[in-house]
C-alpha cells in the first residue's frame, strides 16, 4: 500500500516516511503542493497525508483541487492548528480523517490502515481486518480464507462493528443494527450475540468490551 | 446592582424630583396671587356698597324733612357733626381715618367684632357706615379652596404628563438596556448605534469601541497561541517521531536506553507545550472569540473515553463510562481539554489494575460531568493548592508539569461551572466532580 506524504518539514516528514515504513507501507514524499500533484499524476497511491501549512497553495487549497478533479483518494489532514474551525472545515472540503501533530507513529499508522481499509470497501466490497476478511456485499466471513458460519444476527453484528473498526460501537448502536422491525432485542441479549461473535471470531482480531459504552474491533498489533 | 441604588440613580427619578419642588412652588405661588386678586376685587365690591350706603345717608340727612335713617341688618351707621358730636346712629362706632378723599374706609375693631369702615365726610357731618366682616359671605376662602383644588389638579397633571413623557423619552434607554442585557457575556457585537437617541450615541460609540478593541485583542490572541501552537508543535512531531522510528531501528538497539530517556523528555516537552497552549486557550480573553453552543456532556464523555481506551488497555486500567445525556451550554473543543486532563491524570497516577470512570448526567437538576479513579488519591490538605498552576503534589511521578487541573479549574470557570474535589468511592481514591449552574440557554445554537 503506497502513502504520499505531503509536508514541508523535513523532520516531521522523515519521521512519518520511515516509522510507516517500518509499518510496512511504501511512502513518498513531497515537500509542496506542485510536487503533490506531479507525484499523484504519475504514480498511484492509496492515500496521501497532507499538511495544512504548505509553502506556496497550502494544504486545504491542494485538498479542493483534488476534489475538483473528481480523485477519490482518501485524504487525510495532518496539522499542529487544533481549530475546530480548521477541522470542520477540512471534513467539509473532503477529507477523509483529521490527525493533530505531535501524533504517535502506531496511531498513525493505524489510522492510515483504517482510511485504505474504507477506501478499497468502496471499490471491492470487501473488508479486511487482520486474518479477517469481510465480504460485504455477500454477507459472508472468512478467516484466513476459511468461510465462517453466522446466525443473521452475528452478521450483523460482525458487518456493524468490522465497519466501525477502530472505533467504539456502543451497545445501543448494535441493538438497533440487530432489532428486526418484528422483533425486539434486549441489552442483554446483544450481549449474548457479542460473546457468541466473539467465540468465533477466536484471537484472529481483537474484540474489546468498554465497560458502559460498547465494543471496539481491532486488528491484532 | 440592588433595587435601592438602582431607583436612586434612576433617571426618571431625578427628574421627578428636580421638577416637583420648583412647579409646587409655582403653584403656591399662583394660588397666592390668585387669592389676593379675588379678595381685593371682592372687598372692593364691598367697599363700593358701604360708600353708596354712607353717600345715600348724606343725602338723607340734607333733605328738607329728613326721614328716619335706618339701615339694612348687619349695617352699623354712625352720623355726626365735623367736631365729633353724635346726632344718629350708633354712637362710639370708630370712624376710618381721613383721606385725601371725602370717602376713606378703615377696618376697625367695635365690641368684639370685627368690622369695615367707610366714612364720608362732607361739610355738615361725618357719616360712617360699618359691616361686621363675619356677616361678609367670604369668597375668598372659596375661591381659595377652587383655586387649590385646580391647582392642585394641574400639578398632578403637569406630573403625570412629565412622567409619561420621561418614559417615552427614555424608552430607546430601555431598549439598548433589553439589548444589552438579552447578549451573553461572550458577545462583542457592536451595538445598533442607529436606533438610540443622539444623547446616548456616544455612550453606544464608546461601548462599540471597547467592543471592538476587545474582539481584537481576543483575536489577536487566538492567533498568536494557533501561530505559536503550529511553531511548537512541527519540530515537536518530527522529533518525537524520529525518536520513535528511531528506537525501533535494530541499528539503535544498544543506545536504546539513552534514546528512551531523550524519548522521554521530548515528550514531557510536548505535553507541557501542549498544556501551556490548552491554558492559553482555556483564557477568557481567547475564549472570548469561542462559539458557546447547546453541547451534550454524554458526546463529550464518549469522545474523550474512547480517545483514551489504548492507554487504559497498555496501562493495565479498566476505564469506563456511566453516561446519561445532559445539555449544557459549553464550548465542546474546552469540554474536550477539561474532561481530557482529568483522564490524563486519573490515567497517569491510577496504579495497574485500578479501575477509571466517567460520569455524567443530571443531580439535582444541574448537569454534572465527573471522573473518578481508585488511585491513590489527593490529600485532603493538597486539594485546594492542585489548581494552582504550575504546582505539583511533593512526590509525584515526573512527566506533568502542573497544569493539568489549572486548565480544568479555568474552563469550569469559562463555564460557570463548579469544581469539587472528593475522595472516591469508600474513602478511596479521586472523585473531581464540574457541577454546571447553567443549562443551555434559549439562544445557544444546537451543535
Amino acid at each position: 500500500m503506497r502513502i504520499l506524504v505531503v509536508e514541508d518539514d523535513f523532520l516531521v516528514a522523515d519521521a512519518i516516511r520511515r516509522g510507516l515504513c517500518m509499518s510496512g507501507f511504501a511512502v513518498d514524499c513531497a515537500s509542496d503542493a506542485e510536487q503533490a500533484a506531479a507525484a499523484l499524476a504519475a504514480e498511484h497511491f492509496d492515500l496521501a497525508l497532507l499538511d495544512i501549512a504548505l509553502p506556496g497553495a497550502d494544504g486545504l487549497t491542494f485538498l479542493r483541487r483534488l476534489r475538483n478533479a473528481g480523485t477519490h483518494l482518501p485524504v487525510m489532514i495532518l496539522t499542529a492548528r487544533e481549530t475546530l474551525a480548521t477541522k470542520v472545515q477540512a471534513l467539509d472540503l473532503g477529507a477523509d480523517d483529521f490527525l493533530v501533530k505531535p501524533f504517535e507513529q502506531t496511531e498513525l499508522a493505524a489510522r492510515c490502515r483504517a482510511l485504505i481499509r474504507r477506501s478499497n470497501l468502496r471499490s471491492s466490497g470487501q473488508l479486511t481486518l487482520g486474518k479477517l476478511r469481510i465480504d460485504i456485499t455477500g454477507r459472508q466471513l472468512y478467516i484466513d480464507n476459511e468461510p465462517v458460519e453466522l446466525t443473521g444476527r452475528e452478521w450483523l453484528i460482525v458487518e456493524c462493528l468490522a465497519l466501525n473498526s477502530g472505533r467504539i460501537v456502543t451497545k445501543e448502536r448494535l441493538q438497533q443494527a440487530v432489532a428486526s422491525w418484528d422483533q425486539a432485542i434486549t441489552p442483554n441479549a446483544v450481549e449474548v450475540h457479542v460473546s457468541r461473535v466473539r467465540a468465533k471470531l477466536g484471537d484472529s482480531v481483537v474484540l474489546r468490551a468498554v465497560r458502559g459504552l460498547g465494543y471496539r474491533l481491532d486488528e491484532p498489533r | 446592582m440592588n433595587e435601592s441604588t438602582a431607583s436612586a440613580t434612576s433617571i426618571r427619578r431625578r427628574l421627578l424630583l428636580f421638577l416637583l419642588p420648583p412647579l409646587t412652588l409655582l403653584m403656591l405661588v399662583g394660588v397666592f396671587i390668585n387669592y389676593r386678586t379675588a379678595t381685593l376685587f371682592v372687598r372692593a365690591a364691598y367697599d363700593q356698597k358701604l360708600a353708596d350706603m354712607a353717600r345715600a345717608f348724606a343725602t338723607q340727612i340734607q333733605q328738607p324733612e329728613p326721614k328716619a335713617l335706618v339701615a339694612p341688618t348687619g349695617i352699623l351707621f354712625s352720623i355726626s357733626t365735623p367736631r365729633g358730636q353724635v346726632t344718629a346712629g350708633q354712637p362710639g362706632l370708630p370712624q376710618a381715618p381721613a383721606g385725601s378723599s371725602p370717602l376713606s374706609y378703615g377696618d376697625a375693631s367695635f365690641e368684639g367684632h370685627d368690622l369695615r369702615l367707610a366714612t364720608y365726610r362732607t361739610s355738615t357731618a361725618v357719616i360712617t357706615v360699618a359691616e361686621n366682616d363675619d356677616s361678609r359671605p367670604n369668597p375668598g376662602r372659596f375661591i381659595l379652596a377652587s383655586n387649590w383644588l385646580v391647582d392642585f389638579i394641574q400639578l398632578d397633571v403637569t406630573l403625570l404628563i412629565v412622567w409619561i413623557g420621561v418614559h417615552f423619552g427614555l424608552k430607546p434607554l430601555l431598549l439598548l438596556r433589553r439589548q444589552i442585557e438579552a447578549r451573553s457575556a461572550r458577545e462583542l457585537r457592536p451595538l445598533d448605534a442607529a436606533s438610540v437617541p443622539a444623547e446616548v450615541r456616544p455612550l453606544v460609540d464608546a461601548l462599540n469601541l471597547l467592543f471592538e478593541m476587545l474582539t481584537g485583542a481576543a483575536q489577536a490572541q487566538s492567533r498568536f497561541v494557533a501561530d505559536t501552537a503550529h511553531q511548537l508543535r512541527t519540530p515537536i512531531a518530527g522529533l518525537r517521531g524520529s525518536l520513535q522510528v528511531l528506537m525501533r531501528e535494530p541499528a539503535a538497539a544498544p543506545l536504546h536506553s539513552r534514546l528512551s530517556s531523550l524519548y522521554e523528555g521530548v515528550s514531557t516537552l510536548s505535553h507541557s507545550a501542549n498544556q501551556l497552549l490548552a491554558l492559553a486557550q482555556a483564557d477568557r480573553s481567547t475564549s472570548l472569540t469561542r462559539g458557546f453552543h447547546k453541547t451534550d456532556l454524554k458526546s463529550v464523555a464518549e469522545r474523550i473515553v474512547e480517545r483514551n481506551v489504548d492507554r487504559a488497555v497498555e496501562s493495565g486500567l479498566d476505564l469506563g463510562a456511566e453516561c446519561s445525556p445532559a445539555g449544557v451550554d459549553a464550548n465542546a473543543r474546552l469540554l474536550d481539554d477539561l474532561l481530557g486532563n482529568l483522564m490524563d491524570n486519573a490515567l497517569k497516577y491510577t496504579p495497574s489494575g485500578g479501575r477509571i470512570t466517567v460520569r455524567c448526567g443530571y443531580e439535582t437538576g444541574q448537569a454534572y460531568l465527573e471522573v473518578e479513579d481508585d488511585g491513590p488519591g489527593i490529600p485532603e490538605a493538597e486539594r485546594p493548592r492542585v489548581l494552582e498552576r504550575f504546582y505539583r503534589i511533593p512526590g509525584s511521578p515526573p512527566g506533568g508539569c502542573g497544569l493539568g487541573l489549572a486548565i480544568v479549574d479555568e474552563i469550569a470557570r469559562q463555564h460557570d461551572a463548579r469544581l469539587s474535589i472528593e475522595s472516591g468511592a469508600e474513602g478511596r481514591g479521586t472523585r473531581i466532580r464540574v457541577t454546571f449552574n447553567r443549562g443551555p440557554t434559549e439562544n445557544s445554537v444546537a451543535d
